[in-house]
């Protein structure tokens, strides 16, 4: 009977442990998928000219960029080394591998947001700091995003 | 009777043979047939980035896009290529090279020595490339800073290394065409063709290939099974992106983002790296001539397969 108890509690542990790692993925890709959004519907999209110019709308995008900068090294634990996910991409196990490489990526974005932060004020400025950030993005998908197939 | 078979045996493998020689001759061009010329070091640059040179010439991991020390390895089904030192350097680079056989290498993808390049190098789009394109491409590239170091041998295999069966892929793959604008197009879109399918040699990647590694030409531009090995090349054809506008391509080259706001990964971060340092107007020639292209179905791509936990 113990035993059935010491196995039972510890396979709902583990399941436990596993929908943790569950959530700290989806939380990951609900981040990047608000980054796209940001980045794309929004300040690309008033870049591209299919937008008009709103301060108020870039501001809100960069700080929720800002924020990322912030929970990004928190949501690559090791535990979810190797797990791969449903959607589009998973995590690279390079990530890992490469840790400080990797955290120095993320720091990287943290800077060019919070340039982007103090430059953008018209569609000028907007138009040149768009596609810097979007070379942080690819600088880090190119290493350590994978597609799944 | 069996004296005249072996004779006439021996005789058809040596016209055999020697039409087999004749038919992968490499080409070479001669310097007389280089008039004198004034080159455009900014138009060599353009040629530079839209040929996308540092994609696979650039050191690898490194930020320098003009440092051509080369050493980065294809992964092909033929084997692995191991790309060349392209700097300027004398002896691992191409500093010594005369004017005609950089145009040689580069429109008829033979080298200095006579033997021709394995078609990793891009040379069934380059054919199209314009004279005074490479002319000015090879000037710019004299201005880079050489770097020292030779890079490895290619790691292929019998019988894909016998250099010589190249002229026959030549014969069966290259369009010996040079590029001819379509005069029921505008400039922009003739820009465009050209940027693409000479310098761009977008369809290299993305398009289908056979088993010889050639181009399925019904197919081209529909993606395909990434040549390099894992993952699949999207199809930029009207199939692939009916839902992109003309802005939307000529953005993505720029910043490297999505319409989704996705951003790109893989091979096409360095082809971004390039197409960035175009000129606006000749990202916009590249997406209309793209947006211009019948959808065409490419290979079907495989089912994805369920994520394990």
């Amino acid at each position: 009977m113990k035993r059935i108890i010491v196995v039972v509690g510890m396979l709902l542990l583990g399941v436990g442990a596993v929908s943790a790692q569950q959530d700290v993925v989806n939380q990951r890709q609900k981040v990047m998928k608000a980054n796209g959004k940001n980045l794309g519907g929004v300040m690309g999209a008033m870049a591209k000219g299919e937008k008009p110019y709103d301060q108020a709308a870039v501001d809100a995008a960069i700080a929720q960029l800002e924020d990322t900068a912030k929970t990004l090294p928190s949501l690559f634990p090791d535990s979810t080394k190797g797990l791969k996910t449903e959607g589009d991409y998973s995590a690279s196990p390079k990530i890992w591998e490469n840790r400080s490489d990797f955290d120095s990526h993320i720091a990287s974005f943290g800077k060019a947001v919070t340039e982007a932060k103090a430059s953008i004020k018209d569609l000028a400025t907007l138009k040149a700091a768009v596609p810097v950030l979007g070379k942080q993005c690819s600088g880090c998908h190119e290493t350590y995003r994978l597609k799944n197939s | 009777m069996l004296r005249r078979l072996s004779i006439l045996t021996g005789l058809t493998a040596i016209v055999g043979f020697a039409v087999y020689w004749w038919l992968t001759i490499p080409v070479t061009i001669a310097a007389s047939a280089l008039s004198a010329y004034t080159p455009d070091l900014a138009n060599g640059k353009t040629t530079f980035n839209a040929g996308g040179c540092s994609s696979c010439h650039g050191v690898p991991k490194q930020e320098d896009r003009t440092r051509l020390g080369g050493g980065l390895g294809l992964a092909s089904p033929f084997g692995t290529f191991y790309v060349p030192n392209i700097s300027p350097d004398p002896i691992d680079g191409i500093g010594r090279w005369t004017e005609a056989e950089f145009v040689t290498a580069v429109n008829d993808g033979v080298s200095p020595t006579g033997e021709h390049y394995f078609p990793a190098f891009p040379y069934a789009a380059y054919h199209k490339a314009k004279l005074s394109d490479v002319r000015d491409l090879f000037a710019y590239l004299k201005t880079l800073p050489p770097v020292s170091g030779k890079v490895r041998d290619h790691d292929v295999p019998f019988p894909f290394n016998i250099r010589r069966n190249i002229g026959i892929w030549k014969l069966l793959f290259v369009n010996s065409e040079p590029f001819r604008s379509d005069p029921g197009q505008p400039a922009q879109w003739n820009r465009g063709a050209y940027l693409v399918n000479a310098l761009g040699h977008c369809a290299e990647c993305h398009s289908p290939r056979n088993f010889l590694g050639g181009i399925v030409a019904g197919q081209r531009f529909a993606g395909g099974p990434n040549p390099e090995g894992k993952g699949w090349v999207p199809n930029i054809t009207q199939k692939g992106l009916a839902d992109w506008s003309e802005k939307d391509i000529a953005y993505f080259l720029e910043s490297g983002i999505l319409p989704d706001g996705d951003s790109v990964g893989g091979s096409m971060v360095e082809v971004i790296r390039n197409t960035s340092q175009l000129s606006p107007e000749d990202r916009g020639a590249i997406a209309s001539y793209i947006k211009s292209l019948p959808p065409i179905v490419g290979p079907p791509k495989p089912a994805r397969s369920k994520p394990k936990s």
